[in-house]
C-alpha cells in the first residue's frame, strides 16, 4: 500500500530538523457492516432522540454535558471544548532520551511510522543509525487530532517509528490483580520450565490469523457470487421548499426570464 | 491470458487481455479504452485528483454483468495513492485516489469502464467544491427537455450572480454544475439551494419539471435530481465513458452549443464518442477546467 501520511511536519531536537511524513504502521482488522432495515434495505440513519418529548433532536439543539450525579451535569460548549485543546502540532520535539528497554510494553498504544519528505533523508537516516546502535528512543509531546500524546520515536529496522504511550495516570495500578507471593517447590518449578523449553520457538506471528474475520470475509466471498447484492430504494423527496429568502429571489429571477423569453 | 509489461510514467503495470471487445456492437476492445483513458488524462485527472474513485467494472462487457468497488483493490500497485475513508461505524475503508496516468491506466485495466467520484475531496469529505443540477429525462421526455430545462436553470440561477457548467450524463440526460471552491460550504448548503431551485422550476414549469424522486412523477418530465448534493453520493467523472451500447463519454458542452443543439432538435448530436471526445479536447482542451477552480458563494442562504 501506498503510504498516506496523516500528518506532516518535522522532527527535532537541539540544532536536528528533519522533515517527516506520520504513517500507520496497524490498521484495524474489523470488517465492518452497515446497518440496514430487513423489510426494504434502507441504510438506517442514527438519529439523537429526546425521551422526555418523545422527538428526534436536531444537530444545533445538542450540547455536550459532564455526568457529575445522577441527572447532573456541566454543560460544555464546543467552543469552551476548542479553548482547552491545544493546537495541532507542527514539530514533534524531542525533550528526552530513554533507554526502550526500560519502558513497560502496557504503555505502548499505537505503532507509526516516521517517514523522511523530500531533504530529509540524510539526517533521517543519521538519527535512525544512532538510535538504533545505541537502542535509544525520543521522547516527545505531539498533538494529533486534536490530543495530545507522549510519544517514543525510536529505531526499527532502519526506519524511525513512532509509538504513542499511555499516560501513566491511565495505566491501571497491577496490585489488586497480582497474587500475593507464596512458596513453590523448586520440583515442580524444574518441571514447568522443561515444559515450557519444549514449547519455545521463534515468533512467528503469519502463523495466526483472525479466525473470525477470515470466516466472514470468505462468506462474503461466497455470497457475493452465490447471490446479486440487494439494493437501497431511492429515498423520496423530503417535502417543504427552501429558506424564503432564497425562495423569494428564485421567484423574482424566474419573473425576469420568463419576461425575457 | 495475453498480458503485456509496460512502463508508464517510470511506473510498470501489466495490462491483461488487451484484445477482450467490451462493447460489442461496436467492436471496441480493452486497448481502444486503455488508449481513450491515456489520451483524455490530461484534460480528466485533474477532475479526479484526490477524490475517491468508485470503480464500475464491467469485466464480460457493457452487455454483462457489472460491480461497483468502492474499497481500492487490494491488490493495487505499491505506488496507487490511496485516503482512508472513515465510514459510519468509525471503521476506516480505503479508496483509490487516481492522481496519476499510472493509475488512471490501472484502473481502466480493471475494466472500470465508468469512473464515479463524489462532489468533495477525500481530504474533506464533508466539503462540497460544487454543487450540481443532475438532470434526468422520465418515461417519454428526452435530452431535448432536459436542454430547455438546463438553458432555463442556467438563467436564473445566473441572475443569482452564479456561473454554471453544463455536461452530457453520457446517457440521456444533462448534468450542469455550479463551482463553489470555498471552504465551509456544506452538504446541507447545496442541497437546500439545489432544492429550492428544483422546487421553483417545477412551481413554473409543472409539465415539464419535477422535483420529485417518485418514478410516476417522472412520465413526461424531466427530474432534477437535486439530491446528488450529499456526501455519501457520486456523480460519473467528466469525460468518463459510460457503459451503453455504443461507448459514450460525459462530455462538457458549451451553453452556446447546448442551446444550438436544443434548436436543432437532433438527439443523437448530443452524444458524443471515444473518438470524437479526444477530438475536441485536443482542439478545444478543458471546458470544464473552471468548475475545479471558479470560487463562488451560494447567496441568500
Amino acid at each position: 500500500m501506498a503510504a498516506q501520511g496523516i500528518w506532516s511536519g518535522t522532527i527535532s531536537f537541539s540544532l536536528v530538523a528533519i522533515p517527516v511524513q506520520l504513517v500507520r504502521a496497524v490498521t484495524p482488522g474489523r470488517v465492518s457492516f452497515r446497518l440496514l432495515h430487513s423489510t426494504d434495505y434502507s441504510p438506517l440513519a442514527r438519529r439523537m432522540l429526546c425521551p422526555k418529548e418523545d422527538a428526534m433532536i436536531p444537530p444545533e439543539e445538542i450540547i455536550r454535558g459532564y455526568e457529575i450525579g445522577p441527572d447532573h451535569y456541566i454543560p460544555v460548549t464546543d467552543e469552551e471544548l476548542e479553548s482547552v485543546t491545544p493546537e495541532r502540532s507542527r514539530t514533534i520535539e524531542i525533550v528526552e532520551f530513554i533507554d526502550m528497554e526500560e519502558v513497560d510494553p502496557v504503555y505502548f498504544d499505537r505503532p507509526y511510522y516516521l517517514v523522511p519528505t523530500k531533504g530529509g533523508e540524510k539526517a533521517y537516516r543519521l538519527l535512525a543509525e544512532v538510535l538504533h546502535r545505541t537502542n535509544r528512543a525520543g521522547l516527545a509531546r505531539f498533538v494529533l487530532a486534536e490530543r495530545e500524546y507522549l510519544v517514543a520515536v525510536a529505531s526499527r529496522e532502519g526506519a524511525l517509528a513512532l509509538t504513542t504511550l499511555h499516560y501513566s495516570e491511565d495505566v491501571l495500578p497491577d496490585r489488586d490483580v497480582v497474587p500475593k507471593e507464596g512458596k513453590v517447590a523448586a520440583e515442580e518449578k524444574r518441571r514447568m520450565k522443561g515444559d515450557i523449553e519444549k514449547m519455545t520457538t521463534e515468533f512467528a506471528p503469519d502463523k495466526y490469523a483472525d479466525a473470525r474475520r477470515v470466516g466472514i470475509l470468505e462468506l462474503l466471498k461466497r455470497k457475493a457470487k452465490e447471490q446479486a447484492p440487494v439494493e437501497a430504494p431511492a429515498v423520496a423527496a423530503e417535502e417543504g421548499e427552501g429558506p424564503p429568502d432564497l425562495m423569494a429571489a428564485l421567484e423574482a429571477a424566474m419573473r425576469d426570464v420568463k419576461k425575457d423569453r | 491470458m495475453n498480458r503485456q509489461v509496460v512502463e508508464i510514467a517510470g511506473r510498470r503495470l501489466s495490462l491483461a487481455n488487451l484484445d477482450k471487445v467490451l462493447y460489442p456492437a461496436f467492436g471496441v476492445t480493452k486497448a481502444h479504452i486503455l488508449d481513450y483513458y491515456r489520451r483524455i488524462a490530461e484534460v480528466m485527472l485533474p477532475h479526479l485528483k484526490d477524490r475517491a474513485l468508485t470503480l464500475k467494472r464491467y469485466p464480460d462487457g457493457v452487455d454483462r454483468e457489472f460491480f461497483f468497488e468502492k474499497r481500492c483493490p487490494s491488490h493495487r500497485p505499491a505506488w496507487t495513492e490511496t485516503a482512508e475513508l472513515l465510514q459510519d461505524d468509525g471503521e476506516p475503508m480505503t479508496v483509490c485516489l487516481v492522481n496519476d496516468l499510472a493509475t488512471l491506466i490501472w484502473v481502466a485495466n480493471l475494466a472500470s469502464l465508468e469512473l464515479h467520484v463524489p462532489l468533495a475531496r477525500a481530504a474533506s469529505t464533508e466539503t462540497p467544491d460544487a454543487m450540481v443540477f443532475d438532470l434526468d429525462p422520465g418515461e417519454g421526455a428526452d435530452i431535448l427537455a432536459c436542454a430547455r430545462v438546463a438553458l432555463v436553470l442556467r438563467e436564473i440561477i445566473s441572475r443569482l450572480g452564479l456561473v454554471s457548467f453544463v455536461k452530457t450524463s453520457g446517457q440521456k440526460g444533462l448534468h450542469i454544475y455550479v463551482p463553489l471552491n470555498l471552504p465551509g460550504t456544506t452538504f446541507e448548503a447545496t442541497s437546500t439551494f439545489s432544492k429550492a431551485v428544483a422546487v421553483t422550476l417545477q412551481k413554473n414549469y409543472p409539465d415539464l419539471v419535477t422535483a420529485k424522486m417518485a418514478k410516476e412523477q417522472r412520465t413526461g418530465r424531466v427530474f432534477i435530481n437535486w439530491s446528488q448534493n450529499d456526501a455519501a453520493k457520486t456523480m460519473v467523472c467528466v469525460y468518463s465513458l459510460r457503459a451503453r451500447e455504443k461507448p459514450v463519454v460525459s462530455f462538457p458542452l458549451s451553453w452556446e452549443e447546448l442551446e444550438n443543439l436544443a434548436g436543432k432538435g437532433d438527439r443523437e448530436r448530443f452524444q458524443v464518442g471515444h473518438e470524437e471526445a479526444v477530438r475536441r479536447a485536443e482542439k478545444e482542451g478543458d471546458l470544464f477546467r473552471e468548475v475545479l477552480t471558479k470560487r463562488q458563494r451560494l447567496p441568500h442562504l
